[in-house]
């Protein structure tokens, strides 16, 4: 089974994530990071298959996060799932960063399976 | 479902690869030339006058159309030409997708029909707001989509109450805020009972229960929902051309006393009436 690390600052995020994830039957959810300086240090510790990062935390946002994660791991897939998803720009420059997908607030456990199917 | 762009949705339908749609946006920001690119190529500026206005706009907050105008670089009727003529120009994503060839021009009217479709739910709604508001429009696709995400991800029954101009907010319960910058300065505040953040945990959680939670967790769900909120507002305000960047949200705890609308900042509230007798406030304070 693929394993998924999540990054939000939001814990109930995370939980909505984890059950999501979880119940799939096809990836298992192996931690939170609050942060981007977080999840590049869990990706080198946990060494996930697929990242599911938003964009606006505090501390290093998510952006950032995935130039880094981009650089420094070019097997690990990044999702973006942000509330900022419609937002072009933001959606573009992920893409650009190297993000495999992006995944728009509010989701549904559908959608977020299907993107994640996919990779 | 959420706010979404046309590229975007393409993706998240499988008709478009990320691939491709990255080609065809490269190509936009190929053809789309930027305000002072169109003004050099109009022959209303040279590109020196452009590196001297772009030196003068690092230390001040305004756009640079304005500051070339300011500067004495371009009139205003000039301003207006080259704005125009970017308008008149400018190569949308669904075109651009036509032009590299990942979708037809049929293809691209039946997915736009869908796309309205999908988009349906987040066409702003006329809301009554105070004369003399600035970027009125801004404020009533806040409190549009504040209705909005009510019912899409809470699910709540609720009546709007009218619009008012405020110069300080009760304390509430919990208070979760977000400030918003770019083209808009502002603090978006929405307040609740400790009943109404119950529910709203339950309601993000997807739980029949959430008395066990710790406070830290309930907190995180009202914070959860204006952070999905204001992106959303961002998401709508960009397809108008108008950039709300939004910053983490935060729980704030006034003392007793309230919470003043601080000085050079206009308050507004917006009394949202939920079942019988419970109203969560959103609460806006625009600076002037």
């Amino acid at each position: 089974m693929k394993r998924v690390l999540v990054v939000d600052d939001s814990l109930s995020v995370a939980r909505q994530l984890e059950k999501i994830i979880n119940d799939s039957g096809d990836f298992t959810y192996i931690g939170h990071a609050k942060n981007g300086a977080e999840a590049i240090k869990m990706n080198h510790s946990e060494d996930p298959d697929i990242i599911c990062m938003d964009m606006n935390m505090p501390g290093m946002d998510g952006l950032t996060a995935l130039r880094s994660l981009s650089m420094l791991d070019k097997d690990v897939k990044v999702v973006m799932v942000t509330s900022l998803g419609g937002v072009g720009d933001k959606f573009t420059e992920a893409l650009k960063l190297g993000a495999k997908n992006v995944i728009s607030k509010p989701f549904e456990a559908g959608d977020v399976l299907q993107i994640l199917r996919e990779l | 479902m959420a706010v979404k762009f046309f590229g975007q949705f393409l993706v998240e339908k499988g008709i478009v690869a990320r691939d491709i749609l990255l080609k065809a946006i490269e190509l936009q920001e190929q053809k789309n030339l930027k305000l002072g690119e169109m003004a050099v190529t109009m022959g209303h500026v040279s590109p020196a006058d452009i590196d001297r206005a772009h030196r003068a706009q690092l230390s001040r907050d305004i756009k640079l159309g304005d500051l070339l105008v300011e500067m004495g670089i371009l009139t205003l009727s000039q301003l207006d030409e080259v704005m125009t003529r970017q308008k008149n120009t400018h190569l949308y994503i669904g075109e651009a997708l036509v032009l590299v060839g990942a979708l037809t021009n049929e293809q691209l009217q039946h997915c736009l029909g869908e796309f309205n479709t999908d988009q349906a739910p987040y066409v702003s709604e006329r809301i009554e707001l105070p004369a003399d508001i600035s970027n009125s429009d801004i404020w009533e696709i806040t409190a549009d989509l504040t209705y909005k995400m009510i019912t899409r991800m809470l699910g709540f029954p609720f009546r709007a109450g009218k619009c008012r101009a405020i110069t300080a907010v009760d304390v509430d319960f919990s208070m979760a805020a977000l400030d918003m910058s770019g083209d808009v300065e502002a603090r978006y505040i929405i307040s609740v009972s400790q009943e109404l953040q119950k529910s709203v945990a339950r309601a993000i959680l997807h739980e029949e229960s959430v008395e066990n939670e710790p406070s830290e967790v309930l907190e995180d769900t009202v914070m959860e929902f204006i952070n999905v909120v204001c992106g959303n507002i961002a998401a709508k305000a960009s397809q108008k051309g108008r950039i709300i960047n939004i910053s983490p949200p935060v729980t704030i705890r006034p003392d007793a006393a309230g919470l003043a609308v601080p000085s050079g900042h206009r308050g507004l509230c917006f009394p949202i009436h939920i079942g019988e007798n419970e109203t969560m406030q959103l609460v806006l304070f625009i600076k002037d």
